[in-house]
């Protein structure tokens, strides 16, 4: 008996411990937007595509004015 | 993770001009984002956003300032994205996830819970993959919170108050298609 309760303590000491770590990885968003900019914080912009859009401008010559610009000069 | 990573995208060098560069360090995070989480994958996403800033360069000077620059990338790359899903689902078949939401009893106000923050994405991607396109872009556009309700509107063509109708069914549909894929 000495020994079933002795292990009833010690099993009962690993599911609460069990349990708090699982509150401490748990993680709760009220709305869906909340869920969404925590996502996108944690997303990152790939460099390349920093390196790919300036080898493209290279190769782009610069945008005239468009005419309303010209007309209201 | 590298939090300083996470401040602000690289800016591209030698661009052909200082607002251009700035414009793209300021903003390539959300348009990334947002072409991401539309098309659903990394590499669709990287080749849309080059292609977004690319079409925002050509077209710089038509930027007549009756929006926010912001808003303005965002009306791109919606665009865009249209224009490419339109082709990929006259390929695919999609199932109708609205029709397994049904009129379901989501519990909307009690919070959205995962263990695993890595597992974040994964979840999200399913879930919006699921919704309707008009759902889906809503809620990535007001989770924006530069983007006021009536920019929303605007992008989405709808008035500022249809759109605060729309996002309750929407976060409802979310919550039922986010507690599916556990």
């Amino acid at each position: 008996m000495k020994y079933e309760k002795k292990f009833r303590q010690q099993e009962h000491q690993q599911i609460s411990a069990a349990q708090s770590h699982l509150n401490q990885t748990a993680h709760e968003f009220a709305t869906p937007e909340e869920m969404l900019r925590h996502d996108a914080k944690q997303t990152q912009v790939p460099p390349q595509i920093a390196h790919r859009l300036s080898q493209s401008l290279q190769n782009e010559p610069l945008s005239p004015r468009p005419w309303w610009k010209r007309w209201l000069q | 993770m590298d939090n300083s990573s996470l401040e602000q995208a690289p800016s591209p060098p030698d661009l052909a001009s200082d607002e251009f560069a700035a414009a793209y360090q300021t903003h390539s995070r959300e348009i990334y984002y947002l072409t991401l989480r539309l098309l659903g994958e990394p590499q669709r996403a990287e080749d849309a956003t080059h292609d977004v800033f690319l079409k925002a360069f050509k077209k710089w000077s038509d930027f007549r300032g009756d929006s926010s620059r912001r808003a303005w990338l965002y009306r791109i790359a919606i665009n865009h994205c249209s224009n490419l899903r339109q082709s990929w689902h006259s390929r695919h078949i999609v199932p109708d996830m609205e029709e397994m939401i049904g009129n379901a009893l989501a519990p909307t106000d009690s919070p959205l819970r995962l263990l695993e923050i890595k597992e974040l994405g994964d979840r999200i991607q399913k879930t919006l993959d699921g919704l309707s396109e008009e759902y889906r872009l809503l809620l990535l556009l007001v989770a924006d919170e530069e983007l006021s309700y009536e920019e929303v509107a605007g992008l989405t063509a709808q008035t500022a108050d249809a759109v605060r109708g729309k996002l309750h069914r929407a976060r409802k549909a979310f919550t039922v298609l986010f507690q599916k894929t556990a």
